[in-house]
């Protein structure tokens, strides 16, 4: 029988797995142990829903409600003094829970303090666009839909950025395979000649690691394996470096290694 | 009498050289080969380099210029994706006859580490390849190595035959 | 003679309207002066620029999607190729997310060893910037200059790594080597001369007229717009804005090296080139105090975590449990715990950020690599209207933006 692979997740798994290992946690504080942090806290859980918060590696997450992204991202910019988006984009969560994560990680430099505002929507729904208050969102969000086909509501301009304009799927979701679909591993050659010339031209070679026992030029000496050290010329003469053809070349002078001098000293 | 009639059988020679069409149009061709700056990605920074001061790639008789109708090199430098395959060839159809294309860096070869969906998984699969530079990136010195092999290339091929376009497959 | 393909002309997004003088003019994707390959579309009025459309990812590569299917440490010679031109502040910043995550701490000497790659990096990516502008620009012996000396601080790189472009030079939990015996002696000659050099551009470009005028007033970015646009390093300090992460959030020895961050008003293309000018200045004084620091520091060079991270190649070699421990590591790779991070730090072109989100298993779940070029490509949608033709090329050239980076 073939082995069961998962299609909702066709990204690389370890081949081992530890049955007894349980994963440590990377530690979360409480918000109320930095005073910026809970007074920033404070103000959002004012107004909004807050579903969770917390400290992490020195940041704040706080994760609220999907409708809620531009009320509290304005908020966050003109109250809060939260004055950069410095990213934002999606987390594919589909296969566990249905849904798309969403990040919009802000930087305010008067306080120094990072918060990362989470919010998660299903795979048909969408979202806000907070181009208006940050015009760097309008290409995240470009590539947000680009990468994982999550839709922004009122953005200008929703089209890929990243990838061609005809190109079909979304590459950073858990269903895309690295090497790609039949579309993307012929995208070119169909492009450019058309799908008539997928025979002449031939598949990819997807394996790195591909070796071709009878290659002639004696790359790959699989089954032809000798011991250490052996001579494995043949008989062939070395070639060694050659910068022109041997009886010199018409109307060029000959290359004299002898003459030529090999500068050592970088400074000079 | 003219008192300035020159001595051929004495005086060095006849200002004449005998020699074939093939060879003369070669000699051309090898000594300026103008190659189309197609610097994709990384390996295109090493390709400026040889380029520019240290390797000087001019003495060589190469030049960089940046149209397809002065130029008979591609050095295809970097990592060729399928959103652009289209272009590169574009390019080299715009390219005039006789042409070469070297293909610089494992990407250019055979997608090199990006075995991923976004990469052509070599050139040869768009554009016809005479050189194949290994290395991630090539150092200058390898590119102009293979500049100098090419150049042996061009004076082995017969002048005319050079013309002929090289088939992809 | 030309073999048969399908391709046509193609105009994408155009229509071709013949009752007004707009003209829509294609630039790139292969274009000399595009950095990479950068394609714009712009509406002409005249020579005026209208309208501009930045098109890209023709080096999309997939990166983010490969992380997602490598080990950690599988993922640190990919990082290189980010941005190509100083690639070990790619290595560094991912290197300190994962670090960040697992709570690593490094042994001083690496990270003094981390500090030296960084600012030669940044004075590799600096003179690059230089040369490529001024080439641009139409100043071949700038170009000529500048390269002269990036070639010799590869060398240094190379003396250091073995690889000129691609260093791989940093690992997660330290750095792979000790310097080299003649790398500071070489170092230090470099930063004597450097003044001498920093001149010499100068000299030729300062007072130059042609280098003014397409300077001086051009691609003036506001402060409000830098901030909208998520710009970070030169361009939004010289847009007025004081903050560099080195200074802000100190990370590594950036908290004990005495260095000046150089500020600007201005915004346009003259400031930032001033501004790189003055870091050049900056980056070899951190060298000199780096290089003072060195001495004198315990020659550790990787972290001690046997759950993380390899043992000394000594150990691996001559002990069975490190030889154990090392295979399983390689084979299976490293587990951080469940958690995310998101870590910036400051990449010779602005903020390089990586977030990772880690489900407790050996491939990260997601990693998001924050590129500063990606928004200095996006600020050209609003920079690039109402400038000519001929502003193109500096813009592009000054904003400093390289395609491993936006496109990753
Ligand atoms: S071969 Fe290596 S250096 Fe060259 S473009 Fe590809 S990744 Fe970059």
């Amino acid at each position: 029988m073939r082995a069961y692979t998962p299609k909702d997740d066709v990204q690389k798994k370890p081949y081992y797995t530890d049955r007894y290992w349980v994963a440590p946690q990377v530690a979360k504080s409480d918000v109320s142990e930095d005073a910026v942090f809970a007074a920033d806290l404070e103000a959002i859980k004012a107004k909004f829903d807050v579903l969770d918060a917390y400290i992490q590696v020195g940041q704040m997450v706080v994760v609220i409600n999907a409708v809620d992204n531009f009320s509290v991202i304005e908020m966050m910019k003109n109250v809060l003094a939260y004055n950069q988006l410095s990213e934002m984009s999606a987390i594919d969560w589909l296969a566990s829970e249905g849904k798309f994560e969403i990040f919009y990680q802000m930087l305010s430099m008067s306080k120094r303090k990072r918060v990362r505002i989470k919010c998660k929507i299903g795979e048909k729904e969408s979202i806000q666009s907070v181009e208006k208050l940050f015009r760097s969102a309008d290409w995240s969000e470009r590539e947000m839909y680009d990468m994982f086909g999550v839709v922004v509501n009122n953005h200008p301009f929703m089209k890929r950025i990243l990838m061609p304009d005809d190109w079909e799927g979304f590459p950073l979701r858990k269903t895309y395979p690295l090497q790609g679909d039949e579309f993307a591993q012929w995208y070119e050659v169909d492009k450019i000649f058309g799908k008539e010339a997928r025979e002449i031209i031939g598949p990819e070679n997807r394996d790195p690691a591909r070796i071709d026992r009878y290659d002639t030029e004696r790359f790959a000496r699989l089954g032809h394996e000798v011991p250490h050290g052996t001579d494995i010329s043949q008989g062939e003469p070395d070639t060694p470096l050659c910068y022109q053809e041997n009886d010199g070349v018409f109307m060029i002078e000959k290359f004299d290694a002898e003459k030529s001098v090999v500068i050592s000293d970088r400074h000079r | 009498m003219a008192q300035h009639q020159v001595n051929y059988l004495k005086d060095g020679g006849l200002p004449v050289a005998l020699t074939t069409i093939d060879k003369v149009v070669n000699w051309g061709r090898s000594n300026s080969i103008w190659a189309l700056t197609y610097g994709l990605a990384c390996c295109g920074i090493e390709m400026m380099a040889s380029g520019a001061s240290r390797y000087d790639f001019d003495r060589f008789g190469t030049i960089f210029r940046a149209s397809p109708r002065q130029a008979e090199l591609m050095v295809v430098a970097g990592t060729l994706t399928k959103k652009h395959a289209e272009f590169i060839r574009r390019l080299y159809d715009q390219m005039t006859e006789p042409k070469w294309v070297i293909s610089m860096g494992s990407c250019a070869n055979t997608g090199g580490m990006f075995n991923t969906y976004a990469t052509v998984q070599g050139v040869d699969r768009v554009i016809p390849v005479d050189l194949y530079l290994p290395g991630c990136a090539p150092r200058p010195e390898t590119l102009q190595y293979a500049v100098l092999l090419l150049q042996q290339k061009i004076r082995k091929e017969s002048a005319s035959r050079a013309q002929k376009p090289k088939r992809l497959m | 003679m030309q073999q048969a393909n399908r391709l046509r002309p193609f105009f994408e997004n155009i229509t071709f309207d013949r009752d007004d003088n707009e003209l829509i003019l294609n630039f790139g994707p292969q274009h000399p002066s595009a950095h990479g390959q950068l394609r714009l579309m712009l509406h002409l009025q005249q020579e005026q620029i209208t309208k501009a459309h930045p098109d890209i990812g023709y080096l999309h590569r997939g990166m983010e999607k490969m992380a997602e299917n490598m080990i950690y440490n599988e993922f640190m010679p990919t990082t290189d190729r980010m941005d190509y031109i100083a690639s070990s502040s790619n290595n560094y910043g991912f290197a300190l997310a994962v670090e960040k995550l697992i709570g690593l701490d490094v042994p001083r000497r690496a990270k003094v060893i981390r500090m030296m790659l960084l600012e030669t990096n940044r004075l590799m990516s600096h003179l690059f910037w230089l040369a490529t502008t001024a080439l641009d620009i139409g100043a071949m012996t700038v170009f000529l200059f500048a390269f002269r000396e990036r070639e010799y601080l590869m060398d240094l790189i190379e003396d250091y790594c073995g690889a000129r472009l691609t260093h791989a030079a940093i690992r997660i939990g330290g750095v792979p080597l000790d310097l080299p015996d003649n790398f500071i002696a070489d170092l230090r000659k470099f930063l004597d001369k450097l003044p001498e050099n920093i001149k010499d551009y100068e000299d030729l470009l300062d007072t130059n007229r042609i280098w003014l005028m397409r300077m001086e007033n051009v691609g003036v970015i506001s402060t409000e717009m830098a901030l909208s646009w998520g710009c970070s390093g030169v361009m939004l300090r010289a847009s007025g804005v004081e903050w560099d992460i080195r200074k802000e959030e100190p990370y590594e020895l950036y908290d004990e090296v005495d260095f000046n961050v150089p500020v600007s008003d201005k915004g346009d293309n003259y400031a930032r080139y001033k501004l790189y000018m003055a870091e050049m200045r900056e980056s070899a004084k951190i060298l000199y105090q780096v290089i003072d620091m060195y001495e004198g520091t315990e020659p550790a060079l990787m972290a001690h975590a046997p759950q993380y991270i390899s043992a000394p190649k000594i150990d691996i070699m001559t002990q069975n449990y490190s030889l154990m421990q090392h295979f399983v590591l390689v084979t299976q790779g490293m587990r951080p715990p469940v958690g995310e991070v998101y870590i910036a730090t400051e990449s010779p072109k602005g903020e390089l950020g990586f977030y990772i989100n880690s489900q407790g298993g050996a491939y990260p779940y997601r990693l998001k690599l924050r590129a500063p070029s990606f928004w200095h490509t996006g600020i050209l949608t609003d920079l690039l209207p109402g400038h000519y033709i001929p502003d193109v090329v500096s813009i592009i050239g000054t904003t400093n933006i390289v395609f491993g980076e936006v496109d990753r």
